[in-house]
């Protein structure tokens, strides 16, 4: 007997079709925008008029990005900053995670959760607003707690010291989502085999040995995904929270590529200029992401899928 | 009277029972989570405090756990700024239309990318995940926006929300946990694809609706870049654009201050306590439903993760 051939299922087809058209015009139309990159469109006032009439200039914006006298600093500010918040932020909801599935109280350890998530649901305008005021040489607490310790004689000027733009943002940072970024690894430590850890405990296996024989290497999958994800994200800042954060006084630390792109690109509308930046983000962005991928697979046997 | 000193015995003898069981590390553990809870929700206590202290008493320092001077003048001068109520009404407005009409229309897209009888299945999917790793950036965006009339339109803030390939993805995979025989039998009884869709799939699937609801509407409440780049009507302004210009303003003139103009500390004095209290105002509603959405916003993670 042949099969009949299926009838094509055409309310399915619509379901998927209104989300495919929804990817084309703020997506993919957005990703032809690209040519914009290559064009001489800085500072036109009609930028549709502009994208028929202007004449294609090669290269020349990625260039000029590349000798550009900002382009040190940013990109300095952009690795350095990211690089050394994967370094100390990345380990940190791991070990969490650890810490808190040896609590022995289940309502103590619930209480923890709860109150750790919250101030990932507390906007970066916000979160950042507080630890500003907190910072603060006046009435803020932080200079308070420095001085009646005598660690300092004056107030420091965390907020307009570029010096200590870094750690405002990677502190801050590990505050907002350490219990956030817990959960994914939370999650993965629930679903491991409960027999694993009797027949540990049955081979004379302590907490230390149990957690760093059974627990890491179990939820070591998690971990690689999570790294390579954050590998991908190293020329991406948190738009939101360097912005709350920055002021002129800090701009030789707190520049970093996506502020700068919001301030030339559509405050100042050097539109192919800023264009170019973005391209050259999302490239940088890509390779990474893959070269990634095809080396974890390499080498630990698991990459993204 | 006794049943109630016999259960405060049982409940010590337990406390005893648990204590005796822990080592230095239970200890060492137990004190690590409480600094930790401490770092967590010490900030939201300084800047409570601080919304309900006299301003210029506030800034000679030292009002960290109680209000010195208790005051109201603080809320009093924020409730008299018309740019708090433009906020709240753009904000609120956002936050609820964003939200339903986002999860619907993402869960309606995903139930279609759920079916096994899709056609060109894999290209639907492929397409939508290059679009998570790959796109043309903040200009090229902005002219699409602009050729749709959307700047400077309230509709800015619904439209490109209306989708998001991540939590099309996790509904697809809640619905590809409901057993098939569900679907089958809504065909058996006559209903159509979407009739199914409408009657079967959605009621069953409310608790990742609630989940992905809570997490669109969160981000509506807190976004602020779009407002500030794609709109500069004042009355579009959003709440936390509104809060933005607060403290960067405050934030400059302090910075100025320590650095320049040590007149301008004058003026600085009471904005640091006014802003203070914009914050709390705009934090009060999330505080007010966190209890209630918390379990929620947590499962769609786990949903999720399950994936990977």
């Amino acid at each position: 007997m042949r099969k009949e051939r299926k009838r094509v299922n055409y309310t399915l087809l619509f379901m998927a079709l209104s989300g495919f058209i929804f990817l084309i015009i703020f997506n993919y139309i957005p990703m032809f925008g690209i040519v914009i990159g290559f064009k001489d469109m800085d500072y036109v006032l009609n930028i549709k008029k502009a994208l028929k009439a202007s004449d294609f200039v090669g290269f020349e914006n990625f260039i000029a990005f590349l000798k550009d006298k900002e382009f040190k600093n940013i990109m300095i500010n952009t690795l350095g900053l990211n690089l050394l918040q994967l370094v100390i932020t990345f380990p940190i909801p791991i070990i969490f995670a650890i810490l808190l599935n040896e609590l022995k109280l289940p309502k103590f350890k619930g209480a923890v959760q709860t109150i750790t998530y919250f101030p990932y649901f507390i906007s970066w305008v916000v979160f950042g607003g507080i630890i500003l005021g907190m910072l603060s040489p006046e009435g803020g607490v932080i200079n308070q707690i420095l001085l009646s310790l005598g660690v300092i004689e004056d107030p420091l000027l965390f907020n307009s010291n570029p010096q200590y733009f870094w750690w405002i943002i990677i502190f801050s940072s590990v505050i907002k989502g350490l219990g956030w970024g817990a959960i994914i690894y939370i999650a993965a430590i629930a679903g491991i085999d409960q027999s694993l850890y009797d027949a540990a405990k049955v081979d004379g296996a302590n907490r230390f040995h149990k957690n760093i024989y059974i627990t890491l290497p179990c939820i070591a999958g998690t971990i690689v995904v999570m790294l390579l994800l954050s590998i991908s994200g190293l020329l991406s800042s948190n738009f939101d929270q360097i912005y709350i954060f920055q002021n002129p006084l800090n701009l030789t630390r707190s520049e970093v590529l996506d502020t700068y792109i919001y301030k030339i690109g559509i405050s100042q509308r050097r539109y192919s200029f800023t264009t170019a930046i973005g391209i050259f983000k999302s490239i940088i962005s890509m390779l990474m992401l893959s070269s990634g991928h095809f080396v974890s697979k390499k080498f630990f046997g698991r990459g993204l899928f | 009277m006794i049943d109630n000193l016999a259960v405060k015995k049982g409940i010590n003898m337990r406390i005893q029972k648990e204590l005796r069981s822990w080592n230095v590390f239970d200890y060492i553990n137990f004190i690590f989570m409480l600094l930790i809870l401490v770092l967590c929700l010490y900030p939201f206590v300084f800047v409570l405090v601080g919304a309900f202290n006299e301003g210029n008493d506030y800034m000679r320092g030292g009002v960290y756990l109680f209000p010195r001077k208790w005051s109201l003048d603080n809320f009093t001068m924020v409730f008299n700024d018309k740019r708090l109520l433009i906020g709240f009404k753009n904000t609120v407005g956002r936050t609820v239309i964003g939200t339903i009409t986002g999860t619907l229309f993402t869960s309606f897209v995903a139930y279609g990318m759920s079916r096994k009888d899709l056609p060109c299945r894999n290209l639907f999917y492929w397409f939508s995940i290059f679009t998570m790793f790959f796109g043309g950036g903040l200009v090229p965006f902005y002219l699409v926006l602009k050729s749709f009339n959307l700047i400077n339109s309230f509709w800015v803030y619904i439209i490109p929300q209306l989708y998001s390939v991540f939590n099309m993805i996790i509904f697809v995979n809640f619905y590809k946990e409901i057993p098939e025989e569900i679907h089958e039998a809504g065909l058996i009884d006559g209903a159509k694809e979407f009739q199914i869709y409408r009657k079967l799939y959605l009621p069953l699937s409310i608790p990742v609706i609630t989940t992905i609801a809570m997490w669109i509407g969160v981000g509506h409440w807190n976004s602020f870049f779009d407002s500030m780049v794609f709109t500069s009507d004042a009355n579009l302004q959003t709440l936390q654009l509104f809060l933005v210009k607060l403290i960067k303003e405050a934030a400059m003139a302090q910075g100025e201050a320590a650095t320049k103009v040590p007149s301008q500390v004058l003026k600085t004095v009471s904005i640091t306590t006014i802003r203070y209290a914009a914050i709390v105002i705009s934090t009060l509603p999330v505080i007010l439903v966190y209890p209630f959405i918390q379990k929620h916003l947590a499962k769609g993670v786990i949903v999720g993760s399950i994936k990977g």
